[in-house]
This record gives C-alpha cells, structure tokens and sequence, in this order.
C-alpha cells in the first residue's frame, strides 16, 4: 500500500523551545533570516481574562490540492505519491510564481541557491527511514511523523487516540498532511491559511491570456473550416449546375 | 505582326528563401510542440495535461525538453539572424518595406482589404470594391506585420526565460523575478496571437491559392496569378521588364 506520511503537532506540549528551527536549520543550511519551519506564538486571553499563549509549529502543510503545484510553470514543484511536496531544484527558476500561491507562506525564494525553498518532510532522511529533523529534535515529544496508512504506526494510533485538526478554512478548503491537537481549543485566525493568490502575470496568464487564445484560434480554426466547407459545396452545386446544362 | 506573349511563369524567390520558410516552419512546429509541453501546472497550463505528461514522459522529464526546446529556439533565431545578416538589402529590407504594415494610416488603409477578404470566404461583400493591391495585399501585410512584432518579441522574452535564471539573483534583484514573469506572459501571448494568424495562412496556401503554396516549393508562380491578385506588382513587374 502507497505510503501516506502525516506530520501531527500537539501544541498542548510544545514549549516554544525552538529546537525545531533550529535542527531543520542545521539540517538544511538555511541562509541567515530563513527557515523551513517557524513556530507561530498567538497571545489569547481566556473568559476570566487570564493571558494565555498557544505555540504553533508549523511548516509546509502539504496540502492535498497543492496550489503551488498548479502555479508552477515549468513542473519544479510536484508532489510524491505518499503525499510530500517538492521542489526539483533543477528545474526552479526562482520566478517565485508559486509564493503567493502557498496559503501557509511556507515558500521563499533562497538567496544561495536561488531557487526555491520550502519545508519537504527531510524526504532525503524519510527514504532512509529516518524521522525528520524537526521530529527527531522535538524535547517535549510535541511533533510526530510516520505513515497514516499504516495501522500499526504511532500517528495512526494517535489519530485515534485524540482529536486533530487542519489549518482550512472554507476559502482553503483541502486536506493537508499535517494534524494539530489543541486540547479542544478552536484554531486561532493567526495560524488560519490566507487565500491563494496570484502575481498579476499569472494572473493575467491563467485569467486572461489562455482563454482568449483558446477561444481566439478555436474561433479562427472553426471559421476556415466553415469556409472550406462552403467551398466544397459551391464548387458541387456549380459542377452540378454545369452537368445540368449539359443535359439540356 | 505578331504579339509578344508574356512568359508563363516567373522566378519570384530563389532557393534560399524558400529554405528559410520551410526552416521557419519546421522550426515553429518543434517549439510549439515542445513549448506547449514545458508549462505544467495547471492554472498556467496551455495545452490539454496529457501533452505535457506525453513528452515530458517521452524525454525523460522536463529538464530535457526544456533543453531541446532551448537548443530548437536558438537554432531558429540564429538561422533566421544569419539570412537576415546575408541578405539584408536583397531579400529582407525589399519584404520588410513591402509587408510592413505599422503605422494607424496604413493599418487602416489595410484593414478593408481583410474584411473583405475573409467575408468573401462565407459568400459575402462578394461586389465590394477592393483597391488593387501590391505584391503584398492588405490581408498579407497586416498578418505579416503580427507575425514579425510577435516573432520579434518570442526571440526576447524567450532569450530571458532561459539565460535569465542563469545570469541573475532574483533574490538579490528581484526586479528581475517580476521580468522573468512578464517576459513569460508575454512569451505565450505572442506565440497565441502567431498561431492565430498561422489559422489564416494555412489555409489560404492549402485550400484558396495552390498556385500560392506551389511557388512556395519552386519559386516560380504565373504572371496570371500575379496580374489577377497583384496588379500593382504587376505593374512594377512591366515597368522592370520582367514579364
């Protein structure tokens, strides 16, 4: 059975002690001011008043209908089977179309290498049967990652055991790969995904540009077939019309 | 005394232009096809999703056939540029004249010409009066005229897609990011607005005016076709002494 691999953060445990960032720093060597993963404090404050602060790790949500995918033009961005979304840096460009398309801004533009970087699950340390970096660092046991598909492992048993939720929305409806506990606590606005955007080339490509060509050269295409065809039947009747004639 | 007859047939393009078309040809239709094949995500996509899937799957992935069709459009380009370099004051400059067709006035001086042409095609405007035309007629000359700007522009934006990431940080500069975009908006506009007009072309060179398509192959068309579709080249024609 095809792999599904699911990231489940219970926030009631994490300690914002960031050693997350900080392993997924190492593992990837991320430039100075970037991270694949962050984690979000949101300040709340309960009914009696009393402050409260909920941590949020989060990185690349892996989404299950992934806007960046569709916003990539030259097919750089693609997800795995088992549901990990990538970046072929051989193919990236850095055009950064597929930026605003993320509604968890989990994509940047890296200024080594110039293309672009996001959260990928550490597949290279997953195909080697490894947890991710972020998970194997995780002290207070707060973020976990296995194989949904598999009823034996440790996040099936936990998606069992306790209630999860996705960061979605109804504008940002699709399933992700990625769980939150909140210990029945609602999701904050803050952690909420934005809508997908767009730059304005893409904009104007997908919107405007494609559609009219499409109806433009289909437009052409059936006219000049219409006129071939017109030409058949002329020159039928005139060659019937002549036949006629020639029985008079 | 006898009349003396006009030849039948005329040299109108040597071999080398006839070359340089079925090389435009060829060439277009490689990077088209493998143009439509490299934008694969689906909200940019400009083809149906099974070709880019089909080609990429037939060259082993994107990366490949982004190359070819790097490799197909610079080849094209410098084809193109070296006949332009080679024959500049006997072939391109005289075409470039007669096809031209960009200022307000001589767009609406050509612009009759194609209504009447293309409405003629489905039985109408059939006792419109048309101005006698040159060796290039109004339908010709706008047509041609896209087909150059557009050309023009698909040979820049194209050089930016592919060198661009190359030579430039879009991090460091990212002014060049948002021209990679536009030049990749562009790119596609102008190869839509070609293939709209290559619609009309093809057509008229396979159904309407053999004689047409002919002298595309031979170079020689008859001076009747001349005389009936050009009478203002025809006349030119006399004036050298040519027919």
């Amino acid at each position: 059975m095809t792999k599904r691999y699911v990231m489940l953060a219970d926030i009631t445990r994490c300690i914002n002690c960031k050693a997350c960032v900080v392993a997924c720093r190492a593992e990837w060597e991320t430039p100075l001011g970037h991270s694949r993963d962050w984690v979000k404090e949101v300040e709340l404050s309960t009914a009696d008043g009393f402050p409260v602060v909920q941590l949020f790790p989060g990185r690349c949500q892996h989404c299950d209908d992934v806007p960046c995918v569709e916003a990539c033009p030259s097919g750089a961005a693609w997800k795995r089977a088992d549901g990990i979304v990538l970046v072929d840096d051989a193919l990236c460009s850095g055009c950064e179309l597929c930026v605003p398309a993320c509604p968890y801004e989990a994509r940047w533009l890296n200024p080594q290498t110039n293309t672009i970087s996001k959260c990928t699950f550490c597949q290279p340390r997953v195909d080697e049967g490894l947890p991710p970096a972020c998970v194997q660092t995780c002290v207070g046991g707060a973020l976990r990652f296995g194989d949904a598909n598999d009823p034996d492992s440790e996040v099936s048993r936990l998606l069992g055991d306790k209630p999860w939720l996705q960061l979605t929305t109804a504008e940002v409806p699709g399933g992700t790969r990625h769980y939150y506990h909140t210990g029945g606590a609602p999701l904050p606005n803050e952690v909420l995904p934005r809508p997908v955007g767009q730059h304005v080339q893409a904009a104007l490509l997908g919107n405007v540009v494609n559609p009219a060509a499409g109806i433009g050269i289909g437009g052409m295409v059936a006219a000049f077939v219409g006129a071939g065809v017109k030409k058949i039947i002329d020159r039928r009747n005139a060659l019937a019309g002549g036949k006629e004639n020639t029985h008079e | 005394m006898s009349e003396q007859r006009e030849p039948r047939m005329i040299l109108v393009r040597d071999l080398w232009i006839i070359r340089l078309h079925w090389f435009n040809a060829l060439g277009w239709a490689l990077l088209v096809a493998s143009g439509f094949a490299i934008i694969s995500g689906d909200s940019l996509r400009l083809a149906p999703a099974f070709w880019p899937t089909f080609v990429q799957n037939l060259f082993g992935g994107n990366a490949a056939v982004i190359s070819a069709h790097a490799v197909v459009g610079l080849v094209w380009l410098l084809g193109i540029a070296l006949f332009v370099a080679w024959r500049w004051r006997s072939v391109v400059a005289p075409f470039l004249r007669g096809v031209l067709s960009i200022t307000p006035r001589a767009i609406i001086a050509d612009l009759p010409f194609t209504v009447i042409t293309l409405a003629r095609l489905f039985g109408f405007m059939k006792r419109a009066r048309v101005a006698p035309q040159g060796r290039y007629n109004g339908a010709q000359r706008l047509l041609g005229t896209m087909i150059i700007v557009a050309s023009l522009l698909i040979a820049v934006t194209g050089l930016y897609l592919y060198f661009s990431p190359k030579l430039f940080s879009f991090a460091a500069a990212p002014v060049f990011g948002a021209l990679f975009r536009t030049a990749l908006l562009v790119h596609a506009a102008a190869v839509f607005l070609v293939l709209f007009g290559l619609v009309a072309h093809i057509y008229f060179a396979v159904v309407e005016e053999r004689e047409a398509l002919e002298a595309m192959k031979t170079g020689y068309i008859s001076v009747d076709f001349i005389h009936h579709h050009s009478p203002l080249w025809h006349e030119q024609l006399k004036r050298e002494g040519k027919v």
